[in-house]
């Protein structure tokens, strides 16, 4: 297992940043929303509202042509020379189409769709992506491949994603619950990338019967289910205790009470991304340093 | 006979509580269970006593207010306690009770200014500008928040709103110790305003000429309702529709006289919040429902039956 995860973060490395854009001819694809999004050549100038995709744009090699992002687009470093045009979710549509782009990328949401329908009424072409699992990641990468004419790259990405998708679990290792927030109590549940990085990790996430991505549950099944550690998604040193961690009614966790604590750190678990394979490998060694 | 009933009512919630959850745990071993001992427990006599001083200050702002949708959120606490919450969470304030705090303090604050807004038109607390007053404040306080909210990082405040839409998730021994330290001081000077608060419904005018001292019970009944409020809201967020139908009921069974009333609803709202609770625990289980959603779902049937009953009676 550990190497096909090393063998495939290799493939990746191969995919990401190579070839120029193709010569321009007419493309049409569907996108998550069933929408059919159809350039008459490859987007030169792409606004991308969501950090997942900015991800996705410079993975293909498209980060030249990139003319807007969200203030949380921090990943890679390259993103943080694109201008912001504001929030991902209900965009400024103003500071949007001041870019000029012919093409802009949305993360699937109720709360996009009036931006949607705005976007077509100004003649801006549109792609909506959905991005919730390792799968949805990789038709992506294929889709943002073809529409900013670097085919070639994007579906090598997806191929390499998909594969990571549909390999075997690992042997467990440890029972994990990924506790989003304290009070209420969410944790994630079985329809989340999470849950599959875990699976691919040896990590058994403990709230794997929840079919939504995270649920508010009461910390008394935390605590009946008795988990070997607490994960906590955040990017501070992996020796701060979460302040959680001190209220006395989450002591009646034993893991909490043990201190096994993982710091899962937010620039690669904070969401799906080409670099999952590597947040495989992070969580396996999370893991393995803490035995 | 009522007295009885309504004290049996709350042994059973009590018990039920304490018996039912997400995790099945043997009649035989619940003496001996950490879950049941460190959560389950402390959940349930936290329902009553966030349940109570919910229904106590509905009761005195009903009667102060001379309203009967007065609710103890109506008046700007919520949107205060929210505000304090959104900014200690933006701030980027640690520690495990820096939200509780914070969202005590704000409540405190939005009281703090809605009394002295009410003080304008003079010393008795007039109620349409202390309501007025308290909508306003909220609202001023709401705003910002949001404001907050829109600028930030969305996600984790998005939880904080989360958190504020109420629940009992933060209940330990610890929360139900500060709450046993602090609700006396405000239960007792509502108990102590019973009478006069009897008198005040007759108006204000006969009220002072039977020995009320009007504008003295107004600004008492009115802080330590607000008091009630922000310690619940700072242990549990926003419960909604227990202090509101409460008291409501409370008065179809037991009549107007505050000297029965306060008490009633303390254990009235306890049980109608221990109830509910146990239902958002485990109904869903091992999902969380908020018990706001299930207060209102218990409570506003069973406002409906008896007020139909007791209407239908007197007509």
């Amino acid at each position: 297992m550990r190497r096909s995860v090393l063998h495939i973060g290799l493939l990746l490395l191969l995919a990401c940043g190579r070839g120029r854009p193709q010569a321009p001819s007419a493309l049409s694809v569907t996108d998550d929303a069933g929408r059919t999004v159809s350039l008459s050549g490859a987007a030169r100038r792409v606004v991308s509202l969501a950090p997942s995709s900015t991800e996705l744009l410079f993975a293909v090699g498209a980060g030249p042509q990139v003319v807007g992002r969200t203030t949380w687009c921090r990943y890679p470093a390259a993103a943080l020379a694109v201008p912001v045009v504001g929030d991902g979710l209900d965009p400024n549509i103003e500071a949007v189409a001041a870019t000029h782009p012919d093409l802009v990328v949305l993360y699937r949401s109720p709360s996009n769709g009036t931006a949607i329908t705005q976007l077509d009424q100004l003649g801006i072409k549109s792609v909506v992506l959905r991005q919730d699992l390792l799968v949805d990641v990789a038709r992506d990468a294929g889709l943002l491949g073809t529409l900013t004419g670097h085919q070639v790259a994007g579906d090598s990405i997806a191929r390499v994603l998909d594969s990571l998708s549909a390999s075997p679990a690992a042997s467990v290792r440890a029972r994990v619950a990924i506790v989003v927030w304290d009070n209420p109590p969410i944790v994630i549940g079985g329809g989340s990338f999470l849950d599959e990085l875990g699976r691919l990790a040896g990590a058994q996430n403990v709230f794997h019967d929840l079919p939504q991505a995270s649920a508010t549950v009461s910390l008394e099944s935390i605590a009946s289910r008795n988990p070997d550690f607490i994960a906590v998604v955040d990017d501070s040193s992996a020796s701060n205790t979460p302040s959680f961690a001190r209220r006395p009614e989450w002591r009646a966790v034993p893991a909490v009470r043990a201190g096994h604590i993982i710091h899962l750190p937010g620039t690669l678990f904070g969401r799906p991304s080409p670099r999952a394979a590597e947040a495989v490998a992070a969580y396996a060694r999370l893991l393995n340093g803490t035995r | 006979m009522k007295n009885a009933g309504l004290v049996a009512l709350s042994v059973i919630a009590l018990a039920l509580a304490v018996i039912l959850g997400p995790t099945s745990v043997p009649l035989g071993d619940l003496i001996h269970s950490p879950i049941v001992r460190d959560l389950r427990v402390p959940r349930a006599l936290l329902g009553l006593l966030v349940g109570g001083a919910l229904g106590v200050s509905g009761a005195g702002l009903q009667a102060l207010v001379r309203n009967p949708l007065a609710d103890p959120f109506l008046m700007g606490l919520s949107g205060g306690a929210g505000l304090g919450a959104v900014g200690a969470i933006a701030l980027h304030l640690s520690g495990p009770w820096a939200l509780p705090l914070a969202a005590f303090l704000g409540a405190l604050a939005a009281m703090a200014l809605v009394y002295r807004l009410g003080l304008v038109a003079g010393a008795t607390l007039d109620p349409r500008i202390l309501l007025l007053a308290g909508v306003v404040v909220g609202s001023f306080a709401a705003a910002i928040s949001t404001a907050i909210v829109s600028l930030s990082e969305a996600e984790q405040l998005r939880n904080a709103m989360l958190w504020l839409w109420g629940g009992l998730s933060g209940a330990s021994w610890t929360t139900v110790l500060v709450m046993l330290i602090y609700l006396p001081v405000p239960l007792v000077i509502l108990v102590a305003a019973a009478r006069p608060l009897d008198l005040m419904a007759l108006g204000d005018e006969p009220a002072s000429y039977l020995g009320a001292d009007v504008a003295r019970v107004r600004r008492r009944v009115y802080l330590a309702a607000s008091m009630l409020t922000a310690a619940a809201v700072a242990v549990s967020g926003v419960i909604g529709f227990v202090g509101l139908i409460v008291p409501h009921i409370g008065r179809l069974i037991w009549g107007h006289r505050h000297r029965a009333l306060i008490p009633v609803s303390f254990l009235g709202g306890g049980i109608l919040l221990m109830l509910s609770d146990t239902l958002a625990r485990t109904v869903v289980a091992p999902r969380e429902l908020p018990v706001g959603i299930v207060t209102a779902l218990i409570g506003v049937p069973a406002f409906a039956v008896l007020l139909r009953r007791w209407v239908g009676a007197r007509a």
